[in-house]
């Protein structure tokens, strides 16, 4: 057994699962927040990387300059989405807001493409390709950069739920009637979670069109993302970094043996094996809130 | 009366009329005055109406699908027929719904957090949080542990506390006593009747336990079929007979060779 | 006017249990099933085996999906894979030399055993997790079929369909994949409307509205479940095996990949859950409306003299599908089949309701 080897998979497939739990927040988010699961967030990922590059090519802005700004379109559009959509159908079965975020997904990859044409662009965020050594382990930067900005936006997140708008947040997603009898705005709270996500989006459609490109394979993170957040217990911030680790080791060595089993392609199998395992294991996850049933 | 009753009542409602779903008429004409500082219970059997009428004044009737078709309702001299719920909270009219719904994943703290105004800064709401642990010591007990493991008793009286946070000047209740052992019922409204004296706080109290309710309200409603059928102060009320037989349980007891009497004598309610 | 009633009023337990309550919906099921017997002669074989065709089929598999969708309340997210596996083991079959009907039986049947294995994802968890394992379960059956050669027919990843032959009579012509197709819709549709009327049409619903409520009810949900499962996905790989054999001609991954169970579960959202008319409008508004407007957006370049985009044209469709699923949901939650129901009830008693207030 190599072990060099075998922790520079492990290292590498821990940067990587980082980096899908900066998908998977944006999931957790909404869910913490309305009990809404939120199959949006890739047609969001794709819209944010969208329009970072709308701003920085198109507009000729400076990135520095364009993130933000991006951040600042997107965190309207997710009030929009609530305002517009997501408001007629609050109370209703699961199945109906599932297929409505389903649709927004499938509505907005189709109109970023129908806009930008479906040719991959690349992000260029001038991050250095020249892999990093740590001992004799390859690193690669954008990784490290991306891992760094999961990690802040995480504990942006743990503060903010304790905060008094954070604890209304998840006050709502605890009962909607029961707020509303208090005085929450359950729409304005619903609403911003959704730009909350559509923010998260920009930060992942960067870090992740400056990987592979910006197109519309950055919809198809979903299936990781949601196993990331079903791992983690869909409500938990903590468990979306943990699982997100715990998936990225667990796919990145896993595909190392099983690909020359099975001849490749063996990564999303073990990501939908999780996924399946997870749910039929321990549904809540590894930190999700268990229900809470008084007969 | 009605108009003597007017110039004091925090709120008064004018024949109201509640649809559900553009079909079903829940409520068909009530007025209910409660006058500030007093304590007003809303007697009736299932269905009558009673929860529908409070969700009208609270605003929550949206939620539900239903709305007001016909008539007013004026809080302090305003009109908020057609208010939205949250604004209505920050004029000071709050909502306990029914079977005591507390936020489940949150401690007793939290809860109260959550309620609390945008506004309100954080040193006010510590010491109305002092202020509500005061009256509920239970509830200061636990009040980091998670909300849905507190004992049903616990969780109402959270219910109250976290309506307490939005400093209402009228609180309504929505049957605090279902599925409460009696003498938490009696702690519970001994409370009630506390805050109402001490604060000045107006009650408005829906109960299907008219015994208990009729103890501490100055006055009741009746309400049959979506009609007030009798108002009158709580001492009238009790010494009724038609109210003794059908809601005190007393009068004759629960006799089936009256039966025909019964609905003879029910025929006043519809 | 139209059903000269004013009002459904039941006299007996027969006349409340029949297949259509009220004889005007009989008439219109009997004068749409004689247009759809004459489609051949009055439409272009074009029209007929471009959108009739493939609707009727989509039709009788988005039955398949709102009877444990609709019915039994069973979020499905692998309906295409099921499908799949109808479709796959029917070529197999057929190509070992079975005759197509029997092919067809076993494919379904096949879909059927692949399909009950959903179903133990529904005994332990349901609503949102049940999706989410359906949809990993949709994942794995998608990628066992692009890494067996075997199954997938080899290094094209593309598999031949044999000519349908049914009744020792070859089909080969477009009235008769036509006739085909639209048998199968019928069969299915019937199949469905007869659901309703019998104890296990019941017993969904009750496992549908409280699982736990209709176990004390004494129904089983766990056998109602998987029966519910088994079901659809005999549905489910029919009318895989018949899309293929039918339509594409050609069986290929891509044709059951995780987008197409999407889409199926547009159609039966749209269409309304648990209504058979709506399963009808749904898969006609997911399946035709998008090439519709792409059309309509080509015309009005063209007339306009503007130059749209291709890549542009190539994406519209999927817009206009993801905006239609949003804007009926906002419309109507419960989807087309109740639109319709509205209108229908309203129609029903007019213009006597009028009289009567």
């Amino acid at each position: 057994m190599d072990w060099v080897f075998l922790s520079e998979l492990a290292i590498n497939g821990a940067l990587t699962g980082l980096l899908y739990s900066l998908f998977a927040i944006g999931l957790v988010l909404v869910y913490k927040a309305s009990s809404v699961p939120n199959l949006a967030q890739g047609g969001l990922t794709m819209v944010g990387a969208y329009v970072v590059l709308a701003l920085a090519r198109d507009l000729g802005m400076p990135l520095w300059l364009a993130i933000p700004l991006a951040a600042v379109v997107m965190f309207g559009l997710g009030f929009g989405i609530e305002r517009v959509a997501l408001r007629r159908l609050a109370g209703r079965p699961v199945v109906m807001i599932l297929m409505l975020t389903l649709g927004l997904d499938i509505f907005l990859r189709g109109t970023t493409l129908a806009i930008s044409g479906g040719t991959s662009r690349s992000m260029e965020l001038g991050v250095s390709y020249e892999p990093l050594l740590l001992g004799d382990i390859f690193i690669s930067r954008i990784h490290l950069v991306g891992a760094g900005v999961a990690l802040a936006l995480f504990v942006a997140f743990i503060v903010f739920f304790r905060t008094r708008t954070g604890i209304k947040l998840r006050a709502i997603a605890d009962d909607y009637m029961a707020s509303w009898s208090v005085g929450i705005s359950v729409e304005r709270g619903v609403g911003l979670s959704w730009a909350l996500a559509s923010v998260v989006a920009v930060a992942a459609g960067v870090i992740w069109g400056e990987i592979q490109g910006v197109d519309q394979a950055l919809s198809l993170l979903l299936l990781k993302g949601l196993t990331v957040a079903v791992l983690g217990g869909l409500d938990s911030i903590l468990g979306a970094i943990v699982a997100g680790i715990i998936l990225g080791v667990i796919e990145n060595v896993g595909a190392e043996f099983l690909d020359p089993l099975v001849g490749g392609g063996s990564r999303e199998l073990i990501v939908a094996a999780v996924l399946i395992l997870t749910v039929m294991i321990r549904p809540h996850g590894l930190f999700g809130r268990h229900d809470i049933e008084r007969v | 009366m009605q108009e003597k009753a007017q110039g004091q009542s925090i709120l008064s409602m004018n024949s109201i009329e509640v649809l559900y779903d553009n079909v079903m008429l829940a409520i068909k004409g009530v007025s209910v005055q409660v006058p500030k500082g007093g304590m007003v219970a809303l007697l009736g059997s299932n269905g009558a109406g009673k929860s529908t009428t409070l969700k009208a004044i609270s605003g929550l009737l949206k939620a539900e699908r239903g709305h007001i078709s016909r008539g007013e309702i004026k809080f302090d001299g305003t009109d908020i027929t057609e208010m939205l719920a949250q604004k209505r909270v920050e004029m000071g009219i709050c909502h306990v719904i029914e079977g005591r719904r507390v936020f489940e994943h949150l401690t007793p703290d939290e809860n109260l957090t959550a309620a609390a105004p945008m506004g309100m800064s954080r040193s006010e709401l510590s010491v109305q949080k002092d202020k509500i642990y005061d009256y509920f010591p239970r509830l200061a007990e636990r009040r980091n542990s998670q909300a849905g493991y507190l004992s049903g008793g616990e969780q109402q009286m959270l219910a109250i506390g976290r309506a307490l946070v939005t400093q209402p000047s009228l609180l309504m209740l929505d049957e605090p006593s279902l599925g409460l052992a009696p003498f938490l019922v009696a702690e519970i409204f001994g409370i009630l009747q506390k805050i109402n004296r001490e604060e000045g706080l107006s009650v408005l109290l829906v109960e299907q336990n008219a015994l208990a309710a009729l103890e501490i309200v100055s006055e009741g409603y009746l309400i049959e079929n979506g009609r007030v059928v009798m108002h009158g102060t709580a001492e009238a009320l009790k010494s009724n007979s038609d109210i003794q037989e059908f809601y005190l349980g007393g009068g004759e007891g629960t006799n089936f060779h009256n039966v025909k009497h019964y609905s003879r004598r029910k025929r006043w309610l519809s | 006017m139209f059903y000269r009633l004013s009002g459904v009023y039941h006299s007996s337990l027969i006349s409340d249990s029949r297949m259509f309550k009220v004889p005007a919906d009989r008439n219109l099921a009997v004068f749409l099933l004689l247009i759809g017997l004459a489609a051949p002669f009055i439409l272009p074989s074009l029209y007929l085996n471009s959108y009739i065709l493939p609707w009727l089929i989509w039709t009788a598999a988005a039955l398949g999906l709102n009877l444990v969708t609709g019915w039994a309340g069973q979020l499905h997210l692998g309906y295409a894979a099921v499908m799949a596996v109808g479709a796959y083991s029917a070529i197999h079959t057929v190509r070992l030399g079975v005759p197509w009907e029997i092919a067809l039986i076993i494919g379904g049947l096949a879909a059927s055993v692949i399909g009950s294995l959903f179903a133990f994802a529904a005994l332990r968890v349901k609503g949102l997790y049940l999706a989410l394992t359906t949809l990993a379960m949709q994942f794995v059956m998608d990628w066992v079929l692009t890494h067996s050669p075997t199954i997938s027919g080899g290094s094209h990843s593309s598999l031949q369909a044999p000519t349908l032959a049914l009744l020792g009579q070859q089909i080969t012509s477009d009235a008769g994949y036509y006739y085909v197709a639209l048998g199968w819709c019928v069969l299915v549709t019937i199949f469905m409307l007869n659901l309703k009327r019998t104890g296990l049409g019941r017993a969904l619903v009750a496992v549908r509205e409280k699982d736990f409520a209709a176990a004390i009810l004494g129904v089983n949900s766990f056998y109602y479940k998987i029966l519910a499962f088994a079901a659809s996905s005999f549905i489910a790989g029919v009318s895989g095996a018949l899309l293929v054999a039918t339509f594409y001609f050609l069986a290929a991954p891509e044709q059951f990949s995780v987008n197409v169970s999407i889409q199926v579960l547009a159609m039966v959202i749209v269409g309304g859950l648990g209504s058979i008319i709506g399963s009808y409008f749904g898969v006609a508004l997911i399946l035709l409306v998008p090439g519709l407007v792409n059309g309509l957006v080509v015309t009005a370049s063209e007339e306009l003299g503007m130059q749209v985009n291709v890549e542009t044209l190539a994406h519209i469709p999927n817009a206009v599908y993801g905006a239609l699923i949003v804007i009926i949901l906002m419309i109507e939650p419960l989807g087309l089949g109740k639109l319709y129901g509205n209108i229908r009830d309203y129609l029903m008693t007019w213009p006597f309701d009028q009289l009567r207030k």
